[in-house]
């Protein structure tokens, strides 16, 4: 078909309209959502074994995944370092569910770390 | 002498009803593929000593056809037979399909599916496995911007896209024998490998194209001259003893060097191997359709050629699960001289059978291919309204 | 067609064939990774193992394998991973020694080749060595393709069919399905040694060497029964070490040196 007669054609804009329609819907929703009522994940106070956490606080909620991927690679391919993983946050962050998931969950951003590393949900002293 | 491409109606019950069928198929399929991804790989039949079963098998197998569907369309686009360029488009359309399908079954077979943006964000100069899925995705570009030249009638490009196209496909096949030739195993490693799979390829797909034309043809109900067909019959001869020939030197070769006689003797005449080998690729496979094909009462009559393509599809088939599985079921002579008497897992020979999940994962990709390849039919104008021998 | 076409078409041809099979051509190229000695390789870690000492019924090895690395062992041979594992061997042939010969009892692992044919066979080099010698499986980075398995002419390489059950060690981590494992040489306990080293060279006379879970395990049987060690892992680069003089003074040899892997794992009475 010439493109005069694809833009004009009522059922190819209806088709069009409907599958936009259904598509945007999930992302429209959540844009609302978050324009009313935004995730306010709470961190507990960990258990401070350690005077400062390895970042600051910004610091870590936006870079946390790039500080430990660089250490993965350092640890893993290199063999060196070590001290800070994802099993030295448990130090002071005993549970998951009020560590990682807390935030994770609130954004439905999965996290494939914990099929191997051991982190318990719940504290488990 | 114009060829006249155009799509079929598409409007039947019976065109409906193989679209659904083949949309049925995949779905058990896609269920196995999604209980394999959560639960692990133990659905399978694959064992630690066989790690590559069915799905890699069928993969190589469509990496193949692919291939000899090519080689039809360059019968038209390299070597300018005009009688066959009413056959192009399709041949063009299925390698296109069939490497799809390839890709598929690989990716339905990983372990971690949902690391697979590794394979595109690190690559291993050396590994077959990198390289391979490289070729395998500019192939397909290469066929569809192939396909895209033959709808839109360029044809001093399609002549450029044929012999692209045909060159990328060595490039393809050589790559594909090579994953297992050029591995470390009695039962694989050969030089032999690259060269044998592509004649393999181009027997099978040449048999295959002859099925699917006869097949479309009779169904839409376009003249087909059957000279054409019975032309397409001696290529596949041809083709056959191309294969034989690379069999058989390979197999002397093993035979004759006395590390590797001990795992060629099994790969001959193991009950399991011998049966596929012996019955399967020489008997079924290549003697009986060679013997039909050239045979001047059989080799012109149509049902003798269809059946001798369906042995050859079947026949290759059996090469392909030679290629994959007596490789892996042989274990490497660690220590020569002694014999593993006991140990915690399966030291010595051990068989492979396919698992219920793997024959549906199997359907499925088939389905897609047969699906896709029907729908195409009514999208585009791949089918001519009659093949014949213009005198 | 012309000759502008053919230009073109041969341009394509050997474009596609250099980029596809010049570069595995480059025999030098190398995929090793730094290490942390940089690529001088100071240290090049390997093992012993005297299969004299080793007894037909011992699984101490594979038991303190299993345990380290949260392997879940369910008695299924098809499924079950294996890092390390014994196996009991007879003579084959000429026949009259092998009615008399005595069976040998022989632990198969990863060989941590020089030459790994699973590191040049992983496309995505999950499988890959590092300079100290170690040829690991970075499990970040792991598609599942079992390629590495293929290639492994030792069968050293096991896969995770299943998921795994029990989480004994809690310092370690336990593999999901649908990767690959094999014998890491312990590597989280070599990098925690080198810590330890680093921060006080004093450990190094109570520790010269770092030790795997399975030969821990050997020495602590061999204690117990009275009996030698088989296992023994250590710094191949180092004349020093026990490797070292064990293989100097013993007639020791990897197994299937002839296929040219260079295996890093050598045995002696074999």
């Amino acid at each position: 078909m010439k493109l005069n007669q694809v833009l004009g054609n009522r059922t190819i804009a209806i088709v069009v309209a409907v599958s936009a329609l259904i598509i945007l819907f999930p992302l429209g929703y959540s844009v609302v959502g978050v324009a009313f009522s935004p995730p306010r994940p709470f961190l507990e106070k960990p258990d401070e074994k350690h005077e400062n956490c390895v970042r600051d606080t910004s610091y870590m909620r936006f870079h946390h995944m790039d500080l430990l991927k660089e250490l993965r690679e350092e640890a893993v391919r290199e063999g060196k370092g070590g001290e800070i993983s994802v099993n030295s946050c448990r130090e002071c962050h005993t549970s998951r569910k009020q560590f990682c998931n807390q935030c994770h969950n609130a954004v439905n951003l999965y996290v494939d770390c914990f099929g191997c590393h051991y982190y318990p949900l719940e504290d488990e002293r | 002498m114009e060829v006249k491409f155009q799509t079929i109606e598409g409007k039947s019950v019976q065109f409906y009803l193989v679209l659904l069928v083949f949309a049925l198929l995949i779905l058990p399929g896609a269920f196995s593929t999604y209980l394999m991804y959560y639960q692990g790989l133990h659905l399978s039949g694959m064992t630690n000593r066989i790690p590559w079963g069915l799905q890699i098998i069928l993969a190589v197998f469509y990496i193949g056809l692919s291939a000899g569907s090519l080689v039809i369309s360059s019968l038209y686009g390299i070597f300018g037979k005009i009688e066959y360029k009413p056959f192009a488009r399709i041949a063009v359309y299925l390698a296109t399909l069939l490497l799809i399908g390839a890709l598929l079954s690989i990716l339905t077979d990983l372990g971690r599916l949902d690391r697979l943006s590794m394979s595109f964000s690190y690559f291993n100069f050396l590994s077959m496995l990198s390289i391979n899925p490289f070729l395998y995705n500019m192939y397909i570009l290469i066929c569809i911007v192939y396909l895209w030249a033959m709808l839109k009638e360029k044809d001093r490009f399609v002549k450029i896209m044929a012999l692209i196209a045909v060159i990328w496909a060595i490039l393809v096949h050589s790559g594909t024998g090579a994953i297992f030739g050029f591995v470390p195993r009695e039962l694989y490693q050969s030089a032999l490998l690259p060269p044998s799979f592509i004649s393999a390829a181009l027997s099978s797909g040449t048999a295959l194209m002859i099925l699917v034309i006869l097949a479309l043809f009779r169904f839409t109900e376009r003249p087909l001259d059957h000279r054409l067909v019975v032309r397409l019959g001696r290529l596949l001869a041809v083709f056959i003893f191309v294969v034989i020939y690379f069999i058989f030197v390979e197999n002397a070769y093993r035979l004759y060097m006395p590390e590797s006689r001990e795992a060629a003797r099994f790969f001959l005449f193991d009950p399991v191997n011998a049966a596929i080998f012996w019955g399967g690729l020489i008997t079924i496979g290549s003697i009986i359709p060679a013997v039909v094909l050239l045979n001047p009462r059989t080799g012109g009559s149509i049902p003798w050629i269809i059946f001798s393509a369906v042995l050859v599809v079947f026949g290759v088939l059996c090469e392909r699960y030679l290629i994959v599985i007596p490789g892996l079921a042989h274990p490497t002579d660690l220590l020569p001289g002694m014999e593993i008497a006991d140990s915690v897992i399966d030291e010595g020979i051990v068989y492979y059978s396919a698992s219920i999940h793997e024959v549906f994962q199997a359907l499925a990709v088939v389905g897609m291919i047969g699906f896709l390849f029907v729908l195409g039919l009514r999208l585009l104008k791949l089918l001519p309204t009659e093949a014949k021998i213009y005198e | 067609m012309d000759r502008r076409d053919f230009v073109k078409a041969g341009g394509v041809l050997l474009a596609g064939t250099t980029c596809a099979y010049g570069l595995p051509l480059l025999s030098a190229y190398s995929l090793s990774t730094p290490s942390p000695e940089g690529s001088s390789g100071k240290r090049k870690w390997g093992m012993v193992i005297d299969v004299r000492n080793c007894s037909e019924g011992c699984n101490a090895c594979s038991e303190a394998c299993h345990k380290e690395h949260n392997i879940t062992s369910r008695g299924e041979k098809d499924w079950d991973i294996h890092l390390i594992r014994r196996v009991t061997v007879k003579r084959k042939y000429p026949a009259g020694a092998a009615a008399i010969a005595e069976p040998l009892s022989v632990p198969l692992l990863c060989n941590h080749c020089d030459d790994p044919p699973c590191v040049q066979a992983c496309p995505v080099q999950a499988t890959f060595k590092r300079d100290d010698g170690i040829v690991l499986v970075d499990h970040h980075r792991c598609i599942g393709c079992r390629y590495c398995m293929i290639a492994c002419p030792y069968n050293a390489r096991h896969f995770n069919f299943k998921e795994n059950e029990e989480w004994a060690n809690k310092n370690y981590t336990r593999s999901t399905h649908g990767v690959p494992q094999s014998c890491n040489f312990c590597a989280a306990r070599i990098r925690k040694w080198r810590k330890r080293v680093e921060e006080d060279p004093e450990v190094l006379k109570r520790e010269p060497e770092p030790v795997p879970a399975c030969v821990e395990a050997c020495e602590k049987q061999a204690l117990a029964s009275g009996k030698k060690k088989a296992l023994t892992f250590g710094n191949l680069n180092d004349p020093d070490s026990d490797v070292s003089k064990l293989i100097a003074d013993n007639p020791a040899r990897g197994i299937r040196e002839d296929l040219g892997t260079k295996p890093k794992v050598f045995y002696i009475g074999l």
